[in-house]
């Protein structure tokens, strides 16, 4: 599953590292750039069963929807 | 022309909690935050210092659980701010607002291993829904605003806002009350097709059930959910942070579901075959093997976290929104219908299959704990709050509490946070100074927090502590007789301490009852008086909660009450 994430802090990189080990996944490649409006753009592919998966895109919305208000 | 002479940090953090409807804060100071205790000298919002920072976090979890407004905690750098965790955590997984600030080391020292320095953000980041430094003091009212708008929801948690000692210290300008702010987040509303599939599904249900969560609490959705339950004559259940979300006396509320849930709650769910979740999130405490739980039911699962959906059980209907919007939606769709199903027949037959659990037996005539609460819930007054610890007394009372109102009844849920109960009650009653506040505690989690009987009699809080006292760590040895051959080990508290005394040293009156004649009349007397007071009560060691499902088993493994011949003294 690869899934291309804006941040709008990157601190929240290590939050994502926690949930994805916590729900049994793994990484493949991790690539996140800075741009230019104080936000990143994070392209993660992840690797792990069909439901793990599906749960940590899940909580990643939830965890990203989080940071979105933190950062308003 | 608002004044915008010179403030501070630690200024514009309390003018920003004032202004977020704070009062009460309740916190332990040290040195990293100290100039945010110098800002408070004099200040309107009101400090409580608990003894210990853990019982801050848990009586801003209490004071939030009664009430539904933020609660909010303060402590030090280093140590102070790691003994939140618990509190912070527990408040997550219960979907409690509660934020906590914490002082931080200077920031040219952050990163040097400085006195009294942790990587607060780091540590808190995985127990709260975010954990934020803010090194910056103009980035502080948004980050706090931000903060505030995050633990109210829409699904509520648990914020950390952690602030250099610098940081609380650099001038900056003044709180501007006139600036427009937004304090909460946008409502969401379910979607109308899954609503009207929904309502297409109780046309043809036979056997429907409704559970209802702590997400009904959060919402302050109780009144919606009755009415939906009223209006089909619906068969429910609560989990145990849905307690109070029934209507009391509902003849089809089934009682509390899951591992020590009511047996007919149990098998009603098993047997359903159309099940509505609001607000609750399929705990395994609830749902044992989920691949067992309820195989026959359409499952209808209204929650306003998305995640929730399919991370336990895959719903046929996913209703994403605001509980208020979905069951108000649902309601409307229902009162349209022509000829809207009652579901009274079956709600009868549900609530046959099986009583409430049985008071257990006690040889020898000792007191039994069950027949302690029995009688409590008896006495206490209709709305009474309650909170309790974690444990064997925390599932008897679940199992018999009486609340009108799911904010009546506070228990740390979905961590199980020994030391909970005592903080969590100061909380409340700091809320609720006129109310009759009870902490019903085990005498292993009583322990945890026993220092905090210094903040009753301090603040003279009326709190009323039941005592239940078995000298036993009482579930674990309940599963160490059951599933692990009776190899009792590390659960005997036998050597305890005078409890009443004890409570005396602190100023607080107590008294001891051991036998089933003189409770009720001690429990009335602790109740009527005016100040805070300690029941202890020395219940027999061997009593167990029952029924029991054992942990990832189903249903059909349930076990109910065992003859106490079997029972061996731990």
């Amino acid at each position: 599953m690869t899934l291309a994430l804006v941040l709008h802090d990157w601190r929240i990189l290590e939050r994502i590292v926690g949930l994805t080990h916590r729900l049994g996944c793994s990484y493949r490649s991790v690539e996140v750039r800075a741009r230019d409006d104080n936000r990143y753009d994070a392209r993660i592919e992840f690797a792990g069963s069909h439901d793990a998966l599906r749960r940590l895109d899940a909580q990643l919305n939830r965890l990203l929807d989080d940071d979105k208000e933190m950062c308003q | 022309m608002p004044d915008t002479a010179a403030s501070t940090g630690a200024q514009l953090i309390l003018d920003v909690l004032a202004d977020e409807g704070v009062e009460t804060v309740f916190g332990y100071p040290g040195g990293a935050i100290m100039p945010l205790y110098d800002a408070l000298y004099g200040h309107s919002i009101r400090h409580i210092l608990t003894r210990h920072e853990q019982a801050a976090s848990f009586a801003a979890g209490g004071f939030a659980r009664s009430t539904g407004k933020v609660g909010v905690c303060f402590a030090t750098s280093g140590p102070g701010a790691t003994n939140l965790v618990t509190g912070l955590l527990d408040a997550q997984m219960d979907s409690v607002p509660v934020v906590a600030i914490t002082g931080q080391v200077r920031t040219p020292l952050m990163g040097t291993d400085a006195f009294q320095e942790a990587d607060v953000t780091s540590i808190t980041g995985s127990v709260t829904k975010r954990s934020v430094c803010v090194r910056d003091v103009a980035q502080l009212e948004r980050t706090l605003r931000a903060a505030f708008r995050l633990a109210r929801g829409p699904r509520p948690g648990s914020v950390l806002v952690d602030v250099p000692q610098d940081v609380l210290k650099a001038p900056c300008a003044r709180f501007n009350p006139l600036a427009p702010r937004r304090r909460t987040q946008p409502t969401l509303k379910a979607d109308d097709d899954a609503l009207d599939a929904t309502i297409d599904l109780i046309r043809g249900a036979r056997r429907p059930v409704a559970i209802v969560g702590g997400g009904a609490r959060s919402a302050g959705a109780t009144h919606l959910f009755r009415e939906f339950c009223a209006l089909l004559e619906l068969p429910h259940t609560a989990t145990i942070n849905g307690l109070g979300c029934a209507e009391p006396g509902d003849l089809r509320f089934l009682g509390m579901l899951g591992m020590h849930g009511w047996k007919a709650a149990n098998l009603a769910v098993n047997e359903a075959d159309v099940l509505f979740a609001f607000g609750m999130r399929f705990d395994d405490r609830v749902t044992g093997r989920p691949d067992r739980f309820a195989r026959g039911a359409t499952v209808v699962h209204a929650d306003v976290d998305a995640s929730e959906f399919g991370k336990v059980i895959s719903p046929h209907i996913a209703l994403r929104g605001d509980l208020r919007y979905t069951l108000a939606q649902l309601a409307q769709r229902l009162a349209r219908m022509k000829s809207r199903p009652s579901f009274a027949a079956w709600g009868r037959e549900a609530k046959a299959l099986g009583g409430p659990p049985p008071p257990d037996r006690t040889p020898h005539g000792e007191l039994s704990a069950t027949s302690v609460l029995d009688r409590f819930f008896a006495h206490a007054p209709e709305d009474a709050i309650v909170s309790t610890d974690v444990g064997q007394h925390q599932m008897w009372a679940a199992q018999r509490q009486r609340a009108s109102h799911p904010r009546n009844f506070l228990t740390s849920a979905g961590l199980g946070a020994m030391g909970f109960g005592l903080p969590a009650a100061i909380g409340a009653q700091f809320a609720f100074p006129a109310r009759s506040v009870t902490a019903i505690v085990g005498d292993g989690g009583f322990q945890m927090s026993i220092a905090e009987l210094a903040t009753i009699a301090r603040y003279e809080l009326p709190v009323k502590i039941l005592l239940i006292d078995n000298r036993r760590l009482g579930m674990v040895r309940q599963w160490q007789e059951l599933f692990y051959e009776r190899r009792y080990s590390a659960v005997d508290l036998s050597d305890n301490p005078d409890f009443v005394a004890i409570a005396r040293g602190y100023g607080i009156g107590g008294a001891s009852v051991t036998e089933a004649a003189s409770l009720d009349a001690a429990i009335v007397r602790m109740l009527a008086s005016d100040g805070p007071a300690l029941l202890h009560c020395a219940c027999y060691p061997e009593e167990n909660v029952w029924p029991l499902i054992p942990a990832g088993t189903s249903v059909n493994e349930m076990m109910e009450a065992r003859p106490l011949d079997d029972a061996v003294p731990a």
